[in-house]
């Protein structure tokens, strides 16, 4: 009996999940395509700097264990919110990419291809760092590595830069107005 | 009206199948047998097996464990099927992002085989209180372990394509749609018969609670397969102004770095 009704609620949860999802793929693919998406800005510097293992054995160094550790705790909270934008971002720049793929129009192809392959690597990135920040919450003392995280976002913006670029030239100007 | 061999009873068991043999004959004159084969096959896999075994019900020399072995060789056959249709799903979603088709691979079968050891834990703990009924109750378990592990699969496969926000076509939404919402009924009306969780006398609501639960995922393919698609006008989201300005800042400190 116990049995039954673990599985009939797995069940449940399971289509109301599916129902949800599936509702909401019909719902995004009937979206006009004119909605803006919202990209939240990042401060890279911090970010690099916050991930940086050098100011970690810093830290672990000057402090008392117990202090280092609640300070790694913080820090390790801060990254997951960096990281969490960037995933956000990240798949705001899946859809954008879609977009432009959908329109089939070859001068965007490419640059629109390539956009969405480096967002949906970050996306996985963004993931699996995810799950080793709540590792290293766990036990602060360990390691924890997210250049690539980083490394992936430097890349994605160059990306996202290009689309931006042919699908707008004039931004191209502004770019160098800004320099 | 909901009895054992009633008219709604025969509606439901040859109605969907009826309704899906003249869907595969569209499908193939349509050529959508070539953009999913493993879902064609499974489709006219299915309306037979049902047939047969609807034949072999109404036949008085069939017996009862002739019958149930029937079913069981079916089902084996029709589950793999379906696994595969998970996988053509899976498939037509990551054949154009080379990128995570490694980590998607890896993912549903890391998936695949924690569903397998559920099954075969939630197996092993199905009661067997009716001897004489040794081969519906092997039929239950069957049933029970492979909804487990398709209904599962179809979750994960939902949740992934949400998590990277990738888009799939109305045809092949159409089809997990219909299959995730029959194999989380099916799973949840067979572990209850395997388990034994109520009377032999409620049975045959389930049975027809999992037919009509079966013609309304016919009913769903039909639809998403055969009902043309209303063409939005398409047009590429131009990166905003604002976040485009942003882009640029980040790109260009990250030049002067």
């Amino acid at each position: 009996m116990n049995l039954a009704i673990i599985l009939v609620i797995a069940a449940a949860v399971a289509l109301g999940v599916i129902l949800r999802l599936a509702i909401t793929q019909s719902l995004q693919a009937k979206r006009n395509a004119k909605e803006t998406p919202n990209i939240r800005p990042i401060d890279l510097q911090a970010f690099q700097n916050l991930i940086d293992p050098a100011e970690d054995e810093y830290l672990r160094r000057r402090l008392p264990t117990a202090e280092f550790r609640a300070v790694r705790r913080v820090r390790l909270r801060a990254i997951s919110s960096y990281i969490h934008t960037a995933g956000h971002n990240a798949t705001v720049l899946v859809q954008l990419g879609e977009s432009a793929l959908a329109t089939g129009n070859p001068r965007f192809a490419d640059a629109a291809r390539r956009l969405v392959d480096d967002a949906l690597v970050l996306r996985r990135n963004t993931a699996i760092a995810s799950v080793r920040i709540y590792i290293a919450l766990a036990w602060p003392d360990s390691r924890f590595a997210a250049e690539k995280v980083v490394e992936r976002y430097e890349q994605l913006s160059g990306s996202a830069m290009l689309l931006g670029r042919l699908q707008n030239p004039a931004a191209a100007v502004r770019l160098s107005a800004h320099g | 009206m909901l009895q054992p061999h009633s008219f709604l009873w025969h509606y439901l068991w040859l109605g969907p199948h009826i309704l899906q043999s003249v869907l595969a004959i569209f499908l193939w004159r349509r050529g959508f047998n070539r953009l999913f084969p493993i879902f064609f096959t499974y489709i006219v896999f299915e309306a037979i097996e049902e047939f047969a075994l609807y034949g072999m019900d109404i036949l008085p020399s069939v017996d009862l464990k002739t019958w149930w072995v029937t079913f069981c060789a079916g089902l084996i056959v029709e589950g793999s099927l379906k696994l595969w249709v998970i996988g053509e799903l899976l498939g037509h979603v990551l054949h154009s992002r080379p990128t995570i088709a490694k980590t998607g691979t890896r993912l549903i079968t890391a998936t695949g085989a924690v569903l397998i050891l559920l099954a075969i834990v939630a197996a092993a703990y199905a009661p067997m209180n009716r001897p004489q009924y040794l081969w519906t109750y092997r039929a239950h378990v069957l049933l029970q372990s492979f909804y487990i592990v398709e209904g599962g699969l179809a979750l994960f496969l939902f949740l992934f394509v949400a998590y990277f926000k990738l888009t799939w076509s109305r045809q092949f939404l159409g089809i997990a749609l219909g299959f995730g919402i029959l194999f989380c009924e099916h799973m949840a009306a067979w572990s209850i018969m395997a388990t034994g969780a109520l009377s032999y006398s409620h049975y045959p609501l389930f049975d027809f609670l999992n037919m009509a639960t079966y013609h309304v995922c016919v009913l769903i393919w039909c639809y998403y397969l055969l009902v043309p698609q209303k063409v939005p006008t398409t047009s590429a989201v131009p990166l905003p102004e604002n976040d485009l300005a942003m882009w640029n800042r980040e790109v260009e400190r990250l030049i002067q770095q």
